[in-house]
């Protein structure tokens, strides 16, 4: 036995496995997530719907009245996943909606000890931020020249503080795909931190 | 060189083009485009489809009108407007003068 969930697709009623509903739910909104930077994205998703519950309906027949994970597995196959999508869509399309690979020093506040300052450092060149930490630290020792920069630096950077400003501290394109990544691994950190 | 992508960078380009010459014969609705390009193989994934109609309608090229159907929900159905013909006109050229460049090459 299981529990169905009754939707609305395209204009079309159904009744749906949950854990199909739960499946389908995930790839509309990647789907979502995917053409979020286009032009009338919300009408691409009505048309895509659309076409999903005509997929549904040729499925469905006097013996089969539920749609189940295997017809959601299906529509998902014949549609194509957003990767699949963009795997064939115009070059020219989808840099369209990638800034240039801007790559900038930020402070980091994520990965911060005092001010983020040698964290940010340690992104925008990709090296481990113990290593500036310590030339700081040595510097510091040193006539206090450390302490100096630190806080010339503290000013002059900004803080990365948007998801879009944190992929530039590291060099990456601004892209959906980039900030996908990103927000996925942030709420992964987020789970983390809330199991502790 | 991945023969599969050489091949998705070469059905990329006339995929536009294969969907304003379905559309310059008759005003369709998306599953029946769907059906010709499956059936000439020049798409893969259909969701490739939706984004492309949309930004070609954006752009001016098509236009679509809402039809009853019998079968449920009024479906959408495409078709060029006059900008649409002149530049498929255009792509006509293009491909034509494409063919015969491929040709000449291939024939030495």
């Amino acid at each position: 036995m299981k529990i169905t969930v009754s939707i609305n697709l395209g204009g079309y009623s159904f009744n749906i496995d949950e854990d199909a509903y739960a499946e389908l739910k995930r790839y509309l909104k990647n789907l979502e997530i995917h053409f979020a930077g286009e032009e009338s994205s919300s009408e691409i998703l009505l048309d895509i719907e659309a076409r999903m519950s005509e997929l549904f309906r040729a499925r469905l027949n006097s013996y089969k009245h539920v749609i189940t994970m295997e017809d959601v597995r299906n529509a998902i196959s014949i549609l194509g996943t957003p990767e699949d999508i963009s795997d064939s869509e115009t070059t020219s399309a989808r840099d369209k909606f990638s800034s240039p690979g801007y790559h900038r020093m930020y402070r980091d506040p994520d990965h911060r000890v005092i001010g983020g300052v040698c964290a940010g450092m340690g992104a925008y060149w990709n090296i481990e931020p113990w290593i500036v930490r310590i030339i700081f630290f040595v510097l510091a020792m040193m006539g206090g020249l450390g302490v100096v920069v630190y806080l010339i630096l503290y000013i002059v950077l900004p803080e990365a503080k948007t998801t879009a400003q944190k992929i530039e501290m590291k060099g990456h394109p601004v892209n959906i795909h980039n900030i996908k990544e990103s927000v996925k691994k942030e709420f992964e950190n987020v789970r983390k931190n809330m199991k502790l | 060189m991945d023969l599969e992508n050489t091949k998705a960078q070469m059905r990329k380009g006339i995929l536009e083009y294969c969907i304003l010459s379905i559309l310059s014969r008759n005003s369709c609705y998306a599953s029946d485009i769907i059906k010709e390009l499956k059936d000439a193989r020049v798409i893969v994934v259909e969701g490739t489809l939706y984004p492309l109609l949309t930004r070609q309608k954006n752009a001016g090229l098509l236009s679509y009108r809402w039809e009853e159907s019998l079968q449920g929900p009024p479906r959408k159905y495409y078709e060029l407007t006059p900008e649409g013909r002149e530049y498929l006109k255009d792509l006509d050229n293009s491909w034509n003068e494409l063919v015969e460049s491929v040709n000449l090459i291939r024939a030495k």
